[in-house]
């Protein structure tokens, strides 16, 4: 296994619990990713559906190695990826090893870093080409075995149940997902990887954080108790302030942690000293479940020009959910989760994921939802290609039928006029007959891209015509 | 699978030959179109204005020219500073 060229700092400390937490942090940087560690438990007897045996695999820094792959000739200098968050204050999101030396720190003003290191070079980041690895990866390792769960990007978890008779013992299980990934992937995107294979994904995440490049670590059924029991209680899944006060009670180690009574711990912490208690004894075992995501309904527009201004994003966004929720895919369907992302002029690409609190298929509130994150959280630079996702779906909404274009839906079924976006079904048999003769439909619509700009071509445009 | 949908940009300014006076403004344009390749005279300059934009990216420099040409159509030219051609645009 060859050694890791250029070593990285990780961008969060290991065995923390923030990084732990890695669900909803993850959701927030646009990582698909349904998971928590330590939230899902179970008992050790009978761990239901998913796999027992968990194999972590953790790539460290994993969006920086991306960029370093894509611009090897940054590999031996100072570089620092910003975080996703755009607005005036950027903040560092990872560091190469060079600029760690010095000082530079994730979550540092960009102001900070570039005065403790003049000659850093900052990457804007590309989360929609993270995702893409992210998924080539699941892909690719859901050729092991067909339990694969992701955590956040650059973290893996693997079902190992019943994979002995067909890979042999855990290290060699372990050692074959690794050349499996350098079968895939460059080497220096992967190089760095840790392993951890142990009882529960817990038990496998604080073991990958211990390993060390091509040197997995495995923990036995047996061992996971004294194993975890050296681990700091930093790695606990629990909240900050409960590990604070415990480290200031004396208590570091899981295994001095693991001496306290449980009615003592519940009495001070409440539900979260008995959980943190299980977790630390080994007493709680978190199977890896196959992770189950339905196909996404994906719709892209291109620009004629990069554009910088927030009306026509929201006018293109408009015609990408039309267009979205058309799709006969979509249809007795209604949306959970969407996610935009914007590739920008010049490199880079900006994502904003939304799970709605309830499913719609109302264009107007998806359409809401993802302005409210563009305001929030605008893109770094002015956006070329804007794609949607329709990534989750929900039952089938009391609206929907307002939407369906079919003979059931809109004018002939309720006797009102048409609704924004209905197509009468003439003008549908006269595209499709159109596209029977020419292989194409010759009809556009006129869109407004960006009314008010002072260059007339950028007004207006023409979006083909396809219902 | 069809490549995904792309917007055609409306109104594309497009090459004309223009002839100018010594201060540079336009006198006579060929417009394009079947059987229009003869230069028309331009009767009135209705107003000029300029436009400086996106020096960060690809600069666009343009000097319009609302005209009236032979006939008393309105066309509305610009030079484009950049590289110095002629275009007409609606």
């Amino acid at each position: 296994m060859p050694e890791n060229p250029t070593r990285h700092v990780p961008a969060s400390i290991p065995f923390s619990a923030k990084g732990l937490h890695s669900g909803p942090r993850s959701m927030e940087s646009g990582a698909r990713n349904d998971s928590t560690i330590g939230t899902s438990a179970s008992s050790p007897l009978s761990s239901g559906r998913g796999s027992r045996q968990a194999l972590c695999l953790w790539l460290p820094t994993f969006e920086l190695r991306l960029e370093l792959v894509r611009f090897p000739e940054l590999d031996s200098t100072s570089v620092a990826l910003l975080s996703s968050e755009g607005g005036v204050r950027r903040r560092i999101q990872q560091v190469s090893e060079r600029a760690h030396t010095a000082g530079v720190r994730p979550g540092q003003l960009v102001s900070q870093a570039v005065s403790l290191c003049p000659s850093l070079t900052l990457l804007e980041p590309d989360p929609a080409h993270y995702d893409a690895t992210q998924e080539a990866m699941l892909e690719a390792l859901a050729e092991l075995t067909p339990v694969v769960e992701p955590a956040g990007r650059g973290r893996v978890f693997l079902g190992m149940d019943g994979l002995g008779r067909l890979y042999g013992s855990p290290p060699t299980q372990a050692q074959r997902a690794l050349r499996h990934l350098f079968r895939v992937f460059p080497a220096p995107l992967v190089a760095a990887t840790r392993a951890g294979y142990a009882p529960g994904k817990f038990g496998a995440w604080v073991a990958a954080v211990q390993a060390g490049p091509g040197r997995p670590v495995l923990v036995a059924e047996e061992e996971l108790g004294p194993f975890l029991a050296r681990c700091p209680i930093s790695a606990l899944p629990v909240d900050g302030a409960m590990v604070e006060r415990l480290e200031r009670l004396g208590v570091n180690t899981m295994g001095e942690l693991a001496r306290l009574p449980e009615a003592a711990l519940v009495g001070q912490f409440g539900d979260a000293g008995r959980d943190a208690l299980a977790w630390a004894t080994g007493g709680r075992i978190d199977p890896v479940r196959p992770w189950h995501r339905p196909r996404p309904i994906r719709v892209s527009l291109d620009f004629p020009a990069p554009v910088g201004q927030t009306m026509p994003l929201h006018g293109a966004l408009d015609r990408l959910l039309e267009r979205a929720l058309s799709r006969p895919a979509r249809r007795g369907r209604s949306v959970a989760a969407l996610r935009l992302i914007a590739h920008l002029e010049g490199g880079g690409s900006w994502t904003a994921e939304q799970v709605l609190r309830e499913p719609s298929a109302q264009r107007e509130t998806l359409a809401f939802v993802l302005r409210s994150r563009i305001a929030l959280s605008p893109p770094a630079g002015a956006v070329e290609r804007l794609v949607l996702e329709l990534t989750q779906f929900g039952p089938a909404s009391s609206q929907d039928e307002l939407f369906s274009r079919n003979e059931q839906g809109g004018r002939e079924a309720g006797g009102h006029g048409f609704t924004e976006g209905e197509v009468p079904v003439s003008l549908k048999d006269a595209v499709k007959e159109l596209k029977l003769r020419l292989g194409y439909s010759p009809l556009y619509l006129v869109v407004e891209v960006d009314p008010w700009s002072r260059i007339p071509e950028r007004r207006h445009a023409l979006l083909s015509f396809d219902p | 699978m069809s490549a995904p949908p792309r917007l055609r940009a409306l109104n594309e300014p497009r090459r004309v030959r223009v002839r100018t006076d010594a201060g540079g403004r336009p006198t006579a344009v060929a417009l394009p179109g079947p059987g229009r390749r003869n230069f028309r005279p331009v009767e009135s300059v209705r107003e000029s204005w300029r436009i400086d934009d996106e020096w960060w990216r690809r600069p666009i420099s343009r000097l319009y020219h609302d005209v009236v040409v032979e006939g008393g159509q309105f066309v509305v030219l610009y030079r484009d500073l950049t590289d110095g051609g002629w275009y007409v645009q609606r």
